[in-house]
């Protein structure tokens, strides 16, 4: 019988090593990201960990006051990258945006990169994006224009198609990834909500992909027509508490 | 130095930003002014605004806490509404369509650019390393890339200039910019003026841009519709 559902957050990442590549899934939002998931790697405790995100993570402080200035509820329950960060788990961070857009307001990796403590490769979205989908698919590298002429290309193959330069860049393979959706079968297949960002993307393109869900529902609930991702590209899946934690050193 | 003008403001520079988006265009709207372009749309007019985590076809922005959906955002992360059409998908389904050539028109906020189209938004000034975003691929695979700006940086110094000088996000890639003191068009190496804010002359804005105006001969003082 196959059954990926996992009894708890902490069981589910029991086997994350330090040195691990991580996938970290969502986009700048703590609703679609897997923060139950974060909170369990932190307790952890693995570090020198290389993180693939499309940020850096707002952490606590940064978090609730952009979600004041939008008169949005903050969350008790949001964490998310900024806390690896705070917690000094990071030993490289590949990402497109490193720093956070606000002039004033200072994400938690921009203290750790003043500090020196982490590297960092800046590359655009959709080539992170693509690079994701590409280890997915079984695909090694592929040839993009974005980025050519830029600090971006610097050390990569250039190589021209119908005149147009473009570099070559490699397949993202992780060790892990989290990701969020909403309702997943004991087979792992999942329905997301909203903007899938790189929940989808993610999943899939690493040896161990987990699903952060606010629902298991019974096996053929989900229809073959509405599940989006299937479960083949899911290995662990776990359920969000009914009622929200607010101290992500508590177990889960 | 002479009294200046009336500079635009941040909503009036969206409005003509806006004003010139074709009925059915595909549009992506980046960080900073450019996120303001959705809430100033005609109603007879039906552009699709396009979203890097995979939204196509969202609506203006939303203010009210009780009409906010918090999974529905713009790229900045302010909550926008649903609109009808509008479709999901994932990060890099959303990067196909646009390194596939399917956004019509990207609009970017801008550090610098200059009289060959060059875009710099990178490196904001204090923050330890470049950031790029979705800019990147949007500069580089849009149809056309509209750059919305301050016409003077904080400091000061001019940010239309003659060749740029900070960290590029993408080359020859900018094909129209809306500043606070007019609307131009970077085409063949040169930086033309089509239309100016009310009250500036030809003269008082190119002492303020960095590379050297041409004017278009049916230059004219910015209307918004």
């Amino acid at each position: 019988m196959i059954n990926k559902v996992v009894g708890s957050f902490d069981e589910a990442m029991a086997d994350v090593q330090s040195g691990a590549m991580i996938h970290f899934g969502g986009f700048a939002n703590p609703h679609n990201t897997p923060n139950y998931l974060i909170a369990a790697l932190a307790r952890r405790g693995a570090d020198q960990l290389t993180g693939v995100s499309t940020y850096a993570g707002h952490g606590e402080e940064v978090q609730r006051e952009l979600f004041e200035r939008r008169n949005l509820e903050p969350l008790p329950d949001g964490w998310d990258l900024g806390l690896m960060a705070e917690l000094g788990r990071l030993g490289k961070l590949i990402t497109s945006f490193p720093n956070g857009n606000s002039r004033e307001l200072l994400y938690p990796f921009e203290h750790v990169l003043r500090r020196g403590e982490a590297e960092v490769e800046v590359l655009g979205q959709g080539s992170i994006a693509e690079r994701i989908r590409c280890a997915r698919a079984g695909i090694p590298a592929f040839y993009t224009p974005v980025g050519v002429g830029t600090f971006v290309a610097e050390g990569k193959e250039v190589r021209e198609f119908d005149g147009v330069a473009h570099i070559l860049e490699t397949a993202l393979k992780a060790d892990f990834a989290l990701i969020r959706a909403h309702r997943a079968d004991r087979f792992g297949n999942l329905v997301f909500r909203g903007p899938r960002t790189f929940n989808q993307t993610m999943a899939g393109a690493a040896a161990v992909t987990v699903a952060e869900v606010d629902e298991v529902v019974p096996l053929g609930e989900l229809g073959p027509d509405e599940i989006h991702t299937p479960g083949v590209y899911v290995q662990r899946v776990v359920v969000r508490p009914s009622t929200p934690l607010d101290d992500w050193r508590t177990p889960a | 130095m002479s009294e200046q003008p009336e500079l635009l403001d941040e909503s009036v520079m969206a409005m003509v930003a806006a004003r010139d988006l074709p009925d059915g265009a595909i549009v992506n709207l980046g960080l900073g002014l450019p996120l303001a372009l959705s809430d100033y749309i005609p109603p007879d007019r039906e552009v699709l605004f396009h979203s890097e985590q995979g939204i196509v076809g969202f609506g203006a922005r939303v203010f009210d806490p009780a009409e906010m959906d918090p999974l529905l955002m713009n790229a900045g992360g302010e909550p926008v509404a649903s609109a009808p059409g509008m479709s999901y998908m994932s990060h890099d389904e959303s990067f196909a369509m646009i390194r596939g050539g399917h956004i019509d028109v990207t609009v970017l906020g801008a550090l610098q650019v200059d009289a060959q189209g060059n875009l710099a938004n990178a490196q904001i000034p204090g923050k330890p390393a470049p950031g790029l975003g979705g800019g990147q691929d949007l500069a580089t695979c849009a149809k056309q890339v509209l750059v919305v700006m301050r016409h003077v940086a904080p400091n000061g110094d001019p940010k239309i200039v003659e060749r740029c000088d900070m960290v590029l996000t993408a080359l020859g890639c900018v094909d129209r910019v809306v500043t606070d003191v007019g609307l131009f068009e970077i085409a063949d190496g040169r930086v033309t003026l089509l239309e100016y804010a009310p009250g500036w002359t030809v003269d008082q804005i190119q002492a303020i841009t960095g590379a050297e105006l041409a004017v278009a001969e049916d230059v004219r003082e910015i209307v918004l519709i």
